[in-house]
């Protein structure tokens, strides 16, 4: 069944459209990620032009993650004021990163740089998974028990706050420019950022892994709703059938991604999840390299 | 797709007949094309009859469709240190075509003087395209090429057709990313190498219905917009989890 994207101004399969929402949907709950880093590739290898398929993309992981954040809420696992400060962070950083799209677009290079925020940020994240979590599965059984807490550089900083959810006493420096940074990389790469934002709470934060979900899928909400409205006034470039359409299949596609999710083991899942963020990378890589079909490409004047 | 033209080719014959002062008479099948959000692309019909006999040696005619113009940027990508394909150099053309058809009974190179071409625009070739930016042809080029293979641009892909030596017609194919907007229609009669008649028909590419409203609100209020798609996402989400919620 072809459809008309009115924003897109193009006619695409919703079949096709429902079934790639499906894939990242299940792929989504299985490892409890948005899904954003691998449906943005996606929609972009079908044809959707670049500046619509990061806008709707937003747009769509706003929508798959509202319902983890609720089932997260009811249970108590939101380290609001944490989140908050993420947000604070999160906003400025959206803001910035929207500026950056607009003038890349202005530029014509905004196909390359999402392809190498891509490559640069999904390579390194996808590698360190990997590394992590085979160590992990390596020594499964010779446990070495960490240290609970560790001082570091970052407790000298000012401006500290208690956080009692993820009992830190820590300064608001470091989750404020962990959300800014994420906040840049989901305007640019049209992404939650969950991927990102959760490894680096657990591991730049020190936060305990209890609240980090919850607390993650607080800021993403928050931080693809930005993006959207700023994409959607600045840029005009939001689909909403687009969004609709993915998210019909996401949200199918989620609840037997995590189901099947609750079978695997966590250092499993991670490594495998990291294989996958790697093998997006490498894509989009080789993209990059390959020497084009057509050397020539036009586009509408802005 | 129905072929209730062909009805109509019969009906404009006879008043052709009596018309015998207008040598040229010319008709398009729709005068309104529209975009709903099951648009799949589309075709009309320009029909007409002369009032001199059609063929090689006698009459000939030339049918040219014109789409809204839009600036266009053209960029040609280069090896950055033999390694990564970056945009480069780029020429940006104003006023380009968004459709641009033409066919005749014969090639339009056959039928007219060079200059005469030249002067009218009749034929990819001669299409007034001016660039800034870049000065190489091979940009001119490339974007005869890209627009080509995306179907907005033909010429000559097929001729039109001759009925009954003074009839004529031709299907003009509009793809699904036709753009919206006014189109203008030039039919030509060409006799001994001169244009000698010609009739001017327009029709309109319009969004209707959804999609039409949802390409207005965007533009006319993005905030309200951007808002109605943040709600929107909002709600699937969580009507999603409900409807799914296994337990």
């Amino acid at each position: 069944m072809q459809v008309y994207l009115p924003i897109a101004e193009m006619s695409v399969d919703a079949f096709l459209l429902m079934g790639i929402g499906f894939g990242v949907g299940w792929l989504s709950g299985l490892f409890g990620v948005g899904g954003g880093f691998l449906l943005t590739p996606l929609l972009i290898l079908i044809g959707i032009p670049s500046p619509v398929a990061v806008a709707s993309g937003a747009n769509q992981t706003l929508g798959a993650s509202v319902s983890g954040l609720i089932a997260q809420w009811r249970r108590g696992n939101v380290d609001a004021k944490m989140g908050g400060v993420l947000l604070a962070g999160g906003f400025l950083g959206s803001f910035a990163g929207v500026q950056l799209f607009a003038l890349l677009r202005r530029i014509g290079q905004v196909d390359l740089a999402v392809s190498l925020f891509y490559v640069v940020v999904l390579g390194t994240v996808g590698a360190l998974m990997v590394m992590e979590s085979a160590r992990a599965i390596l020594r499964r059984r010779g446990a070495v028990r960490r240290k609970l807490h560790e001082h570091t550089w970052a407790h000298g900083l000012p401006l500290k706050m208690r956080f009692r959810k993820s009992r830190l006493y820590i300064s608001i420096i470091p989750p404020a420019l962990v959300g800014f940074g994420i906040g840049v990389l989901s305007a640019v790469m049209g992404v939650g950022g969950g991927f990102m934002l959760v490894p680096a709470m657990i591991y730049l934060l020190g936060m305990p892994t209890s609240v980090v979900i919850g607390t993650s899928l607080f800021q993403v909400v928050f931080v693809a709703a930005n993006v959207t409205l700023l994409q959607a006034v600045q840029l005009g470039t939001v689909d909403i059938l687009l969004t609709l359409l993915l998210l019909v299949g996401g949200v199918a596609g989620a609840q037997f991604g995590a189901a099947m999710g609750t079978k695997l083991k966590g250092e499993e899942t991670r490594a495998l999840l990291g294989l996958l963020v790697l093998g997006v990378a490498l894509s989009l890589l080789w993209g990059l390299l390959r020497p084009p079909g057509n050397l020539f490409s036009a586009g509408p004047a802005l | 797709m129905s072929r209730w033209w062909l009805l109509a080719l019969l009906l404009v014959s006879p008043a052709a007949a009596r018309a015998q002062e207008a040598p040229l008479v010319a008709a398009l099948s729709r005068t309104d094309i529209e975009v709903t959000t099951g648009f799949t692309g589309a075709s009309l019909v320009v029909f007409g009859s002369t009032e001199q006999p059609i063929g090689p040696g006698a009459d000939e005619v030339l049918v040219i469709a014109r789409g809204p113009t839009r600036p266009v940027v053209v960029r040609r990508k280069v090896s950055v240190a033999g390694l990564i394909w970056v945009n480069g150099p780029s020429a940006r053309f104003d006023q380009v075509p968004g459709y641009y058809v033409i066919s005749g009974s014969r090639p339009a190179w056959q039928i007219l003087p060079e200059e005469e071409r030249q002067r009218n625009a009749l034929g990819l070739d001669s299409l007034p395209l001016t660039s800034t930016g870049a000065r190489s042809p091979a940009f001119r080029a490339a974007l005869l090429e890209l627009e080509r293979n995306s179907g907005l641009w033909l010429e000559d892909s097929e001729p039109v057709e001759i009925a009954g030596s003074r009839l004529f017609y031709v299907r003009l194919p509009l793809p699904a990313a036709v753009p919206t907007g006014d189109y203008r229609v030039e039919v030509l009669l060409v006799r001994s190498r001169r244009i000698v008649a010609r009739e001017e028909l327009s029709f309109r590419v319009d969004r209707v219905g959804t999609a039409d409203r949802i390409a207005t609100v965007a533009q006319a209020q993005p905030l309200l917009y951007g808002l109605a798609c943040i709600i929107a996402a909002a709600l699937a989400g969580w009507l999603g989890s409900v409807l799914f919620r296994r337990g």
